[in-house]
């Protein structure tokens, strides 16, 4: 063997560079399990900035277990790849969160582009909750943020992303860029939802009635594990809780409740997916909602 | 003086082909095609569309983004998978599809046409071996398996599918907007270029390329479930 071999960069060899090879690696590998009664973070392997919190148990030892994920930049920036991955074993319930926003900054000049992967796997009877706050992207930002949920047997998950585009407050609209957020959600290998944003705000579609309408705000929220009679209950308490307007909608589609909004408010859309995750929670998870702390600093 | 009937399993693309797909694609094909909107009805409530050329630019939209996307290439693979007698590939198309519906009516629409469609079949004798024909598959992939076996090209399958989509969504204006008759025929002269285009590009993606991106029609279709007075079923 006299070849050298080109391997894809790892977080070994990744670094600061300033050329279209420009790349940041970072990531994080959280493994829960139940052990008499009590969820514990078994494994927090991280490499780069992502780093998790001390878990802790604020519903008491057999509640869930609370974990902050943290990426002290506070952003993503070209280049920066981050994976993210829990593994949540037989039984044991974690909820997940981020201590702030989430930021894409507008690509370097070589429009290198950011990405961002998560996987999350829940096996047979363990409940994940994946609450991250909001991200909000810059003009000019390019990248892709993957979700995957892999479900096994009963298992349930509850979940949502808020991607506000652009900086209305300071009057910085997103009017450049691309965006590609998916998400992929099986359960025992079999796909039940697959769905696909690519936010161009060149693209007809970003303003087009069809697509985005215009609308700078979106969030996704996701239930799976409810029986169908279970799920279509919740659905009536949701539209009769939820404020009245057309730009959110919650259905029911091959076993995953998917609440969608649409609209040009952070604080609204995020109002409405803590509202909803509230009165999801007890017939999900069958536990009251337990409003993360770090959600009211 | 002997007259030869031409015989059913036809030379591909040739005239009886050409009828199969006609009959395929008609209106009057009796599986209930006409009685779903598709979030359109939804998107007239909204006041999202509401004439000809808001009309226009919804179909134009949704064409791009939703069937260029998603069912044309999902129809290109299915024909594909059917011709091969792959039934893993069948089956896996089949899934795909139905995990990008966005929304529990999106959902239905394909499930029950594709029940109806599968009993029509076997009511004409012409439904595919079985364990060929993954369970409650959807209407694409029964459209496929039609196709293929009339033989008509994958082409002219996925060319005939857009046509019966605009179709179906005209004659939905036609009856909700309402969208008179002549300004509807208009809009067929104006979108058939674009269905040739919708096909081209399905035939081109690449698979991670595929999938619907039409969170408006999503939005529509889902608020649909609750609007006060209806004429369609999604």
């Amino acid at each position: 063997m006299t070849a050298i071999s080109q391997a894809l960069p790892t977080a070994h060899d990744s670094g600061h560079r300033f050329d279209t090879e420009r790349r940041w690696a970072a990531s994080l590998a959280l493994g829960f399990e139940r052990r008499d009664g009590v969820t514990r973070m078994v494994q927090a392997r991280h490499q780069g900035p992502l780093r998790v919190q001390r878990p802790f148990f604020p519903e008491g030892r057999e509640g869930a277990c609370h974990v902050y994920l943290l990426h002290p930049p506070g952003g993503l920036v070209s280049g920066d790849a981050l994976n993210i991955s829990a593994r949540l074993a037989t039984g044991s319930h974690a909820l997940l969160t981020t201590p702030a926003a989430n930021k894409l900054y507008k690509a370097d000049s070589q429009g290198v582009a950011w990405q961002q992967h998560t996987r999350l796997s829940v096996d047979d009877g363990a409940s994940l909750e994946w609450l991250p706050q909001e991200t909000i992207a810059f003009d000019g930002s390019r990248g892709a943020q993957h979700t995957e949920i892999a479900l096994h047997g009963a298992a349930r998950c509850l979940g949502w992303e808020v991607l506000a585009l652009g900086r209305p407050a300071s009057q910085l609209p997103y009017v450049s860029g691309r965006i590609d957020q998916r998400f992929r959600l099986t359960r025992d290998g079999k796909p039940l939802w697959l769905e696909r944003q690519p936010l161009d705000p060149l693209h007809p579609r970003f303003h087009g009635r069809w697509g985005q309408g215009g609308a700078s705000v979106q969030a996704t929220l996701w239930a799976a594990g409810l029986g169908d009679a279970d799920a279509t209950a919740a659905i009536d308490v949701l539209r009769e809780a939820l404020p009245d307007n057309n730009r959110w909608a919650v259905t029911l589609r091959h076993g995953v409740l998917l609440l969608r909004y649409l609209g040009c408010e952070r604080n609204e859309a995020w109002a409405l997916c803590q509202q909803a995750w509230e009165l999801l929670r007890p017939r999900l998870l069958g536990c009251q909602a337990h409003t993360p702390r770090i959600w009211l600093t | 003086m002997i007259t030869r009937m031409p015989t059913e399993s036809p030379a591909l693309g040739d005239d009886l082909a050409l009828l199969g797909l006609l009959q395929l694609v008609s209106p009057a094909l009796p599986i209930g095609a006409f009685a779903w909107s598709q979030g359109l009805e939804s998107a007239f409530e909204l006041g999202w569309v509401s004439d000809e050329a808001s009309l226009g630019e919804w179909l134009a939209g949704v064409l791009d983004d939703g069937l260029a996307h998603c069912d044309l290439p999902a129809l290109a693979g299915l024909y594909t998978a059917w011709e091969h007698g792959d039934a893993e590939a069948i089956a896996e198309w089949d899934v795909w599809l139905a995990a990008n519906r966005e929304t529990a009516e999106l959902a239905a629409e394909d499930s029950r046409l594709g029940a109806s469609l599968a009993r029509l079949l076997g009511s004409l004798e012409r439904l595919p071996d079985s364990g060929m024909l993954p369970p409650d598959a959807g209407y694409v992939t029964l459209f496929a398996w039609t196709a293929r076996m009339r033989g008509v090209t994958q082409r002219q399958a996925l060319l005939g599918f857009a046509w019966a989509w605009l179709e179906n969504q005209l004659a939905v204006a036609c009856k909700a907007l309402p969208l008179g008759h002549t300004a509807a025929q208009r809009l067929v002269e104006r979108l058939r270029p674009a269905l040739v285009v919708a096909v081209d590009l399905a035939l081109e993606l690449d698979d991670d390329e595929l999938g619907p991106a039409l969170p408006g029609l999503a939005m529509a279709s889902a608020l649909h479930e609750t609007q006060y007075s209806r004429l369609f079923r999604s």
